[in-house]
């Protein structure tokens, strides 16, 4: 009986083990490649979310990292940020542009997320994301109110408003007198 | 002869998705558009025959009493690794099958042939069953993705294939068009193969 046991939990511990070596090899080799593609999503991201913008440059103040837009001549268009919420699955991830002398948002896109197939990950869509183009830095970014949520994903769309608007005002805190 | 037989029972006569109907939340949940189907049929595949191969070959060594926990866990490795070398090499079907990928894990499907199939049989036979049944998953869900794809947005692979004159049924890319096709193409195959029968 004893003995049963002790080979039920050394064969599972072997078989374990044995993937978890996999797992490490697998996971080295792929991780670069990863986060190349995790860094290009975030470049393309920047571009998207700053209009006019042609390149960018990465700022960072009092440990709040943020990117400044250039345009082809090099003049600084605008500036964006990471906003991150957490959502019905998980983190959300979000890329906010801002127009400083607008004082509004220029533009968002969602770059990472766990949410509901269907329904939560519906954040990413256009229409969704759209929206927050234009919004003063004054709004309150209520769900339902200023800001349409998705049919059936209440709580991923208020995280992702959620998200923007406390993101927006660590930004300003450290940002907003520069201009 | 045998190992013919175990192979090619997979595409017809045994398709796990149109004839056993096992697997089903990918299959109603993922084909809304050709590629997706494609890329989820190609990871299951990936991880159903190195799953009943790898699972064959130690079925001796493990104690019946905690075999599911053995299963699972082979499974989940190579799920993990379609899912990391989908990350690194395909990001943006990647961000298509999002969740979808790791809940390759609890597919009734793969722990079905390992319960089934693999935990009785030889090395050389699981490995042509889990390839059947692979490919009979596969091209059961492109089928499908295809048809829907066709029927929600006019077009394949995202190739846009009916004219303008032709306004998308929206509801075949939405869950009830999963429901819909399937049971459709299930019924024709059954009548279908009564009468050859």
């Amino acid at each position: 009986m004893r003995r049963e046991y002790i080979r039920m939990v050394v064969v599972l511990m072997i078989i374990s083990l044995f993937s978890g070596a996999v797992l490490a090899q697998t996971y080295k080799v792929t991780i670069p490649k990863i986060n190349e593609n995790a860094l290009r999503k975030q470049e393309a991201a920047i571009i998207k979310v700053i209009p006019g913008a042609k390149s960018f440059k990465e700022v960072s103040k009092d440990g709040v990292t943020a990117f400044e837009g250039l345009d082809e001549n090099g003049n600084k268009v605008g500036m964006a940020f990471i906003a991150k919420s957490g959502g019905f699955g998980g983190i959300i991830t979000m890329m906010v542009g801002v127009d400083m002398e607008e004082k509004k948002l220029a533009g968002m896109t969602v770059l990472s997320h766990l949410e509901t197939p269907g329904l939560g990950a519906r954040i990413q869509e256009d229409w969704f994301q759209e929206q927050f183009k234009g919004k003063s830095f004054d709004d309150g970014f209520v769900v339902k109110e200023d800001v349409d949520a998705i049919t059936g994903a209440t709580i991923s769309s208020t995280a992702v408003a959620k998200g923007v608007k406390d993101s927006l005002e660590k930004f300003l805190q450290v940002f907003g007198g520069e201009y | 002869m045998k190992i013919w037989k175990d192979f090619i029972k997979g595409l017809w006569e045994e398709n796990p998705t149109f004839r056993l109907l096992i697997g089903m939340c990918p299959v109603l949940a993922v084909t809304n558009a050709a590629i997706n189907g494609v890329a989820m049929g190609l990871a299951t595949l990936f991880v159903l025959v190195c799953s009943s191969t790898i699972i064959s070959l130690i079925k001796n060594l493990i104690p019946s009493k905690v075999r599911i926990p053995c299963y699972i866990v082979v499974i989940a490795t190579f799920v993990t690794i379609a899912d990391l070398v989908l990350a690194a090499y395909f990001p943006d079907i990647h961000a298509v099958l999002g969740l979808f990928v790791p809940l390759i894990v609890v597919n009734c499907l793969i722990l079905g042939r390992a319960e089934a199939f693999a935990s009785k049989n030889t090395v050389t036979r699981s490995f042509f069953d889990a390839l059947g049944m692979g490919l009979g998953f596969t091209w059961a869900l492109t089928f499908l993705s295809i048809i829907r794809e066709v029927l929600g947005m006019g077009s394949i692979f995202g190739f846009r294939v009916l004219g303008e004159w032709f306004t998308p049924f929206l509801i075949f890319v939405l869950p009830p068009g999963a429901f819909i096709t399937l049971g459709i193409i299930v019924g024709l195959m059954n009548t279908f193969t009564r009468k050859t029968a």
